[in-house]
Formats: C-alpha cells, structure tokens, sequence
C-alpha cells in the first residue's frame, strides 16, 4: 500500500471540508479524483501532499505516519499558480533541482521547450496557460512515488492536454502512482484504472473502471453521472 | 539549510538592493555637499538621512516577520511546504536570513556613516588632521580606552533582544494564519497577537525582577546580564512553540 487515509476529517473553521475519509492507494496504479467544484478534493490533495494538517485522522505513507521527509518522495502540484513571483523558467528548475533529489534537469528543459516556455520567461508575466503548463513540467520532471496533480489539464490547449497525458502515461510504471483531480472525464477515461468518487467531504465510491467496463460496459461519464 | 537561506535572502532582494542604491545616493550626495561647502544642503542630507536610517533599521528589522505573512498568506506558501524540510529548519533559515539582512543593511549603513565623517574631515581639516585623528584613535585602543567587554556585551545584548522581537513575530504570524487561514483579518490579528505576547513577555520579565535575589537588577542603567538570559530563554521558547504550532497545525 502507498498510502492509507483513515478517517480524515478537515474543518476550516465552521466548514467541514473533508468528513471521515478513507482512502487506500496502491503502488503503480493510476486515480482520477472527482467530484463537483468544493466537494473536497483539493483539501484532501494537499493533505495527502502534507500542506494541509487533518483534524482528525490519519496518514500512513508505506505504512509510516506522513512526516517532512516523505515529501522527498510526493511529488504535488496545486491547481493555482504558486511559483515565486521573482523567478523566471530557469530558476523554477534550479529551485526544484535544489530540493528534490528526484529531480531531472534535463527532462525538465525538455519539457519546457516543448511547451514553448523559454528559459528567460518571468513567472510574473506568464499566462494561466503558461503557467500550468510551467506547473506540470516541474512536477513530472520529478521521479516521484505519489504524484498528485490537482486539475493539470485546466487552462491547457488541446495539443498540450494530449502531450500531457502522454507525458504521464509514459512516467506510469509499476512503482508509481498517480492522482488526478479534474472534471474532464473523457481526457482521463482512457488511461487512470481507478475512479474516485467524493461528494460533501465524503468518499462516495472506488471504481476499477477495468472490471467496471467488463461489467456493465458503462462509461466514465455514465459511472459519474449514476454516482454524483 | 544554506539553499533555503539563499531563497529567503532572494525575497528580500528588491528591498535591500532599494536601500543600498538609497544609501548610495545619500552619499553621493553628501560628498558632492561638503565638496562644494554647502554647508545647508549637508545638514539637509544629514537631517534626511538620520530619518532614512531609523526607518530602514526598523523594516529592516521586521522585514522577515512581513515575508513570513506574505508567504502564507498567498499559495507561494506551497514552495516552502512541498520540501521535505523540517519547520525547523524553514523558520530557522527564515531568521538566519533576517540576520543576515540586517548585518548587510546595518554594515552599509556603517560604511557610509564612515565615508561621510572622513570625507568632512578631510574637507575641513586636512588629510593631517585625519592621520592625526587616526593616531589618537589607535592610542587609545593601545592603552585600553575602550572597554571592549562592555561593547561585545553590548552587541550581544542587541542580537538577542532583536532576535526575541523576530521570534514574537514569527510565533504572532503562525498562531494567526493557523486560526484565521488566509482570511484579510489575519494580518491585523497578527499585530494584535504580537502586541499580546509582547506584553506577556515583558510582564514575565516584571515577575522575574521581583524575586528577592534579582530585586537588585532591576533598573539598572548598565547593561544586565539577566535581561540577557530572559530575553536568550524566552526567544527559544518562541521559536519552540511557533515549529510546534506550525508543523502540527498550520495548514497552507
């Protein structure tokens, strides 16, 4: 087991974002997290990324509390901008290449090259697009065990979306695992192995969308539509 | 530590690189002043520059409190919780920083305080008089005019109780983003905390001054070597309670 969520609770103030929670993820598979705008999946991301403190509840990462040092090993990217606003592409990858041991230079340079982001460019001045696009590239340059991705295809162009989820299909292997948080199911049906359903804080159901399939022949959409 | 020391210094760039070009100015514009025997526009600059000195000694003295708020109150708060370092060694690459932010500020200050007294020196009295003035400096450094325990005393007494303020406003910081979260109050709840603690702390001090063996010290004009240990003893209890706070409750 990669990780073990059990009970998680999270209230931001009067509001119970995360209620009871429990949630396994296994080694090499792939998730996609879903759920309507505030239903709790980015509280449970950031989380599972240790930004974001539960209070009640518990997080197990290969069977030990989560703790700073795991983190080495977590690789996460928030749905918003969060890069300094003082640096510029270059500098996102030194700063990534200082911390994270995991972290491929060149992969990244590739990457960002690819997207037409140039080395100079200033994070100030990047558009959203730009900027997710900026996002996914430090995160995936990273060899990390548990990638969590909050809403990585939101505000990308449809030719990037595909190298995206190319780049991902590609980084998947058995020792590695993915969680996608996004609303666009038919983008993510053809390749993540388990659907994750949460309403209200609240996990609704887990889907293997293999055996799903094999079933009853459903869609992604038709499972989120029956569900949500 | 050290790579996280270098982003923290690289935060409070602009601000430093603003104060020094000020200094620069300042000067520049001093030395053009006693140059051309303007003896109004030098007590001008004097003037402005004695102004300039206490604001820039002040934010720059709370200037690693500000950049902790503003890095938890916006997402690039991510970019120091997504590492795998400890809260210990965040906040105490944060303070090392501050330190070093103000050692640089301070050192220029001094540096230009310098240039600014040779120059009137040599102006008005001749580069003899300099050499003179040098002489009966080094003289009375010889004959140990300067009582060099009371000035070490001195600096170290300044470092903590400076250091005691950073950590009063790193815990205020932590302890009003941790109840608040990103609400616009939790600034001004921030000020009101370190008013708070602030105040318990030199309450705390009051109560120690009325035990019976230090009654003594209390008031008194030199500089006090318990002041110095309460201020040591209370700055690392700070610095305690804000990681505690922070990596057991603080969400970003």
């Amino acid at each position: 087991m990669m990780m073990e969520c059990k009970g998680l609770t999270k209230w931001f103030g009067a509001k119970k974002a995360i209620e009871d929670l429990t949630l396994n993820l296994d080694k090499g598979k792939i998730y996609g997290l879903l759920g309507e705008n505030g239903s709790g999946k980015t509280t449970w991301m950031k989380m599972a990324a240790g930004l974001t403190k539960p209070s009640r509840g518990e997080i197990l990462y290969e069977g030990h509390p989560l703790c700073y040092q795991d983190k080495a090993e977590i690789a996460y990217m928030s749905t918003e901008p969060f890069f300094y606003d003082f640096m510029n592409v270059a500098d996102v990858g030194t700063y990534y290449g200082d911390f994270f041991s995991d972290f491929d230079s060149e992969r990244y340079t590739e990457m960002t090259e690819a997207m037409g982001l140039t080395r100079e460019m200033k994070v100030r001045n990047l558009s959203s697009g730009m900027n997710a696009k900026l996002k996914i590239a430090a995160t995936l340059a990273r060899d990390a065990k548990l990638c969590l991705l909050d809403e990585p295809l939101n505000g990308i162009d449809y030719k990037a979306r595909e190298e995206i989820i190319e780049l991902i299909i590609r980084a998947a292997d058995e020792n590695k695992t993915f969680v996608i948080s996004t609303h666009l199911l038919e983008e993510i049906e053809s390749f993540i192995e388990y659907a994750v359903f949460i309403r209200e804080g609240r996990l609704v159901d887990k889907v293997n969308l293999e055996s799903e399939r094999m079933k009853t022949g459903r869609s992604l959409t038709d499972i989120y539509v029956d569900i949500m | 530590m050290a790579k996280l020391i270098k982003y923290e210094m690289r935060k409070q760039r602009t601000s430093r690189m603003v104060i020094l070009i000020g200094l620069l100015v300042g000067v520049i514009a001093y030395c053009l002043s006693i140059l051309t025997g303007n003896i109004n526009m030098t007590a001008v600059i004097i003037g402005l520059g004695v102004c300039a000195a206490l604001l820039v000694f002040f934010y720059t003295g709370i200037e690693s409190i500000l950049v902790l708020n503003r890095d938890l109150k916006t997402k690039q708060s991510y970019m120091l919780w997504m590492l795998p370092k400890s809260i210990w060694e965040i906040l105490g690459a944060k303070f090392i920083s501050a330190l070093l932010q103000m050692a640089i500020v301070y050192a220029a200050f001094c540096i230009a305080v310098g240039i600014g007294c040779l120059g009137a020196v040599i102006r008005f009295e001749g580069v003899q008089a300099l050499a003179d003035m040098f002489q009966r400096a080094s003289e009375v450094f010889v004959r140990g005019g300067v009582n060099w325990t009371d000035l070490v005393w001195l600096a170290v007494y300044i470092f903590i109780a400076w250091s005691q303020v950073i950590m009063i406003g790193f815990l205020a910081v932590v302890m009003s983003r941790t109840i608040l979260l990103r609400s616009r109050f939790a600034g001004f709840l921030s000020v009101i905390l370190f008013f708070v603690i602030d105040f318990v702390i030199a309450f705390g001090s009051d109560l120690m001054y009325r035990l019976p063996w230090l009654a003594d010290f209390a008031g008194s004009p030199r500089i006090n070597i318990w002041d110095g240990i309460y201020y040591l003893v209370t700055a690392v209890i700070l610095f305690l309670v804000s990681g505690v706070l922070a990596d057991k409750k603080l969400s970003v």
